[in-house]
């Protein structure tokens, strides 16, 4: 009885998988719109909060649709960027990444699932134990933060978290000032960008309304002072963006990304946030010269640019996702069927990290132990 | 202040020792400060005592205003004034007394990384609950900021510290949080304070840093501060280690000097740590 009802459950999970809901490399399903600003530069688009959303997709192999807002009318009316996906919306980079990282767990535990049903060598509270949690995805769980790694530890989570707002307090600021309200820069290269990019009327009224916004965004959070002008709030802001940087560039140190060799959501925060600057030809950017000195940073960023974002490793990845719709689930399963291998506990790792990790939330309470006696049965192959 | 006069000042602080009588200025203890000052009070005075530098305590009605940057609270040693911690600490390095020498670049990053999350997250979390959340706002808030004044200075003066605090959400992309979100928040802020903290006793091996002042001034002052609901307070005593770390630095720094010179004491219109 138990098995039957398990074995509908089974289906329709499959067909869902089959659809593609969370499934990123079947060509079949509707994929992710992400609406984000356009590229130029050698970037594949120029707004930073864009690039991190598609630096991260890029890293965990998600597919999504890019759709620049170039020359429509979205360059007032949305913000950038959105990701569409079966009706919601999600905006923000944090919540974007985090959206994406949870399809990606999403399609793990059904996996997961559709492994241990079709071997029927799961006991059944593993079984029920990723029934539920399939089933608490689906709800959507609380919102988290920057969720987007699982690969962590609960630490290294931590750091990102407080890294990540180390940026946006120190180099952000700087970041709009050079491009917005610098008047060299803004003159030369912003206005002139923005403006041949977005249609005729609102080319008069997209750059001025972004600078005015970035201005107001600078005055308030760091000129407090009724005293201050903006010259002295200048002084401050770029001294500290330069000790941001010196300080992420100590953190990186020789490595080629920030937690080891594989990249996480960190190192699309923080190339979305160099990035620009690194590439834009800026008429005065004392900012930029900065960061040039800073070897490290520089060769992160280029690496990225060479290793995710050309056309030759574009070129690989399509030859990789042609060859999996031919058989998506059996593909991916074969795949988790040596990632279980390699590693006995997944299902433990997996839920320890995840538990423990500083941006996870949930009030579920996990029995690790009942995967210890499923691991010795799941990694016989 | 701007690069050259930053520099200049540091010079002349470099030449002074701590003089006997360094004054501490923050609003009024029992009726005046708010949570978010008070916190932020508690962390330089801490970090002080840390140093081991003596500051005496002077509560003034006035003291926002008589600050260089609008913010309290600031610090009277000998010729100057700085106020708000940042300065404050580095004032502190050009005398050569520093708690984050022995800390190399990495660390030193990770220590700022950390400061900047408490600021981002934990500061802003109480500015908001204290003045973007309208109960808060109209029972505690408005009413303590303005207590000093007579009608209608108070009410001038609280509804346009309330539309500056908004407009600062604004930017900042906080106004359309709603408060369960802001309580999320802090609760993830202060997971990740638990995860880096673990089990030591500070947050960087066995010596106390400016870090750990900031955390402390901040954790302690929510856990006794008396809000509309306990929601926030709650949030972090579900961590047991920071719950530890806040009395341990209490024990250390504040029971001691209290029982010496009788002033001081952390505890201000609020209770003690539960």
């Amino acid at each position: 009885m138990y098995f039957n009802k398990n074995l509908l459950w089974v289906k329709v999970l499959s067909w869902r998988c089959a659809l593609g809901c969370c499934c990123m490399h079947t060509n079949m399903a509707e994929p992710m719109e992400l609406l984000c600003w356009g590229g130029d530069w050698d970037l594949p688009s120029v707004h930073s909060d864009s690039l991190i959303v598609l630096a991260y997709a890029k890293f965990s192999g998600a597919k999504l649709a890019v759709k620049s807002i170039d020359w429509t009318w979205r360059t007032i009316t949305a913000s950038v960027p959105q990701l569409h996906y079966e009706g919601s919306t999600v905006t923000e980079p944090a919540q974007i990444l985090n959206f994406l990282r949870k399809q990606a767990e999403m399609k793990l535990y059904i996996q997961l699932y559709l492994l241990s049903a079709t071997k029927s060598k799961m006991t059944p509270t593993c079984q029920k134990k990723i029934k539920t949690r399939i089933t608490e995805l689906e709800k959507g769980s609380p919102p988290c933060r920057f969720n987007a790694d699982y690969e962590l530890t609960a630490k290294q989570g931590a750091d990102t978290m407080a890294y990540i707002a180390l940026l946006e307090e120190k180099l952000r600021p700087a970041l709009l000032h050079t491009f917005w309200v610098d008047a060299e820069n803004y003159v030369n290269l912003t206005r002139p960008w923005f403006t041949s990019h977005s249609p005729f009327p609102l080319n008069f009224f997209v750059p001025g309304r972004q600078a005015s916004l970035a201005l107001s965004r600078i005055l308030l959070t760091k000129a407090e002072s009724p005293l201050l002008n903006i010259t002295e709030v200048e002084g401050k802001i770029y001294s500290e963006a330069k000790e941001c940087l010196n300080l992420l560039s100590h953190r990186l140190g020789n490595f080629h990304f920030f937690f080891g060799d594989t990249p996480t959501s960190l190192d699309a925060f923080v190339f979305g946030h160099i990035a620009p600057l690194i590439k834009a030809p800026l008429p005065s950017g004392q900012l930029q010269k900065h960061l040039n000195q800073l070897d490290n940073l520089c060769q992160f960023c280029n690496t990225i640019l060479k290793n995710y974002f050309t056309d030759a490793s574009a070129e690989k990845r399509m030859d990789c996702s042609l060859t999996a719709p031919h058989d998506p689930v059996d593909a991916n399963l074969q795949k988790l069927t040596q990632l279980v291998n390699k590693e006995s506990n997944l299902i433990e790792k997996m839920d320890d990290n995840l538990r423990s990790s500083p941006q996870h939330r949930h009030e579920t309470k996990p029995s690790a132990r009942a995967s210890e006696r499923n691991s010795p049965l799941l990694s016989k192959h | 202040m701007s690069l050259a006069a930053e520099a200049f000042v540091s010079q002349i602080a470099a030449a002074e020792p701590w003089p006997e009588k360094a004054t501490l200025y923050q609003p009024l203890k029992e009726d005046q400060i708010l949570l978010s000052d008070s916190a932020s009070s508690l962390a330089v005075q801490t970090f002080l005592r840390m140093c081991g530098l003596p500051v005496q305590v002077s509560c003034c009605a006035n003291a926002e205003y008589m600050s260089p940057s609008g913010k309290v609270p600031f610090i009277h040693v000998g010729n100057q004034v700085v106020s708000e911690l940042g300065p404050i600490v580095q004032f502190i390095k050009a005398k050569g007394h520093s708690l984050s020498d022995g800390l190399d670049d990495v660390q030193r990053a990770e220590m700022k990384a950390y400061m900047e999350l408490v600021n981002n997250m934990l500061l802003t979390a109480e500015l908001y609950i204290q003045w973007c959340d309208d109960y808060t706002a109209t029972e505690i808030s408005r009413p303590r900021y303005s207590s000093p004044y007579s009608w209608p200075l108070n009410h001038i003066l609280a509804y346009q510290k309330q539309w500056e605090v908004q407009r600062k959400m604004n930017a900042i992309g906080w106004s359309g949080k709603s408060l369960e979100q802001v309580y999320e928040d802090v609760s993830q802020c202060c997971q990740a304070l638990s995860q880096r903290l673990g089990t030591q006793p500070y947050f960087f091996n066995k010596q106390p840093t400016e870090l750990d002042a900031l955390v402390f001034g901040h954790l302690f002052t929510i856990l006794t501060t008396q809000l509309t609901n306990d929601e926030l307070a709650e949030k972090v005593k579900s961590y047991t280690n920071l719950l530890s770390f806040c009395h341990r630095i209490e024990h250390t720094y504040f029971k001691e000097h209290d029982r010496e010179s009788q002033s001081g004491s952390p505890h201000h219109y609020k209770g003690s740590l539960p």
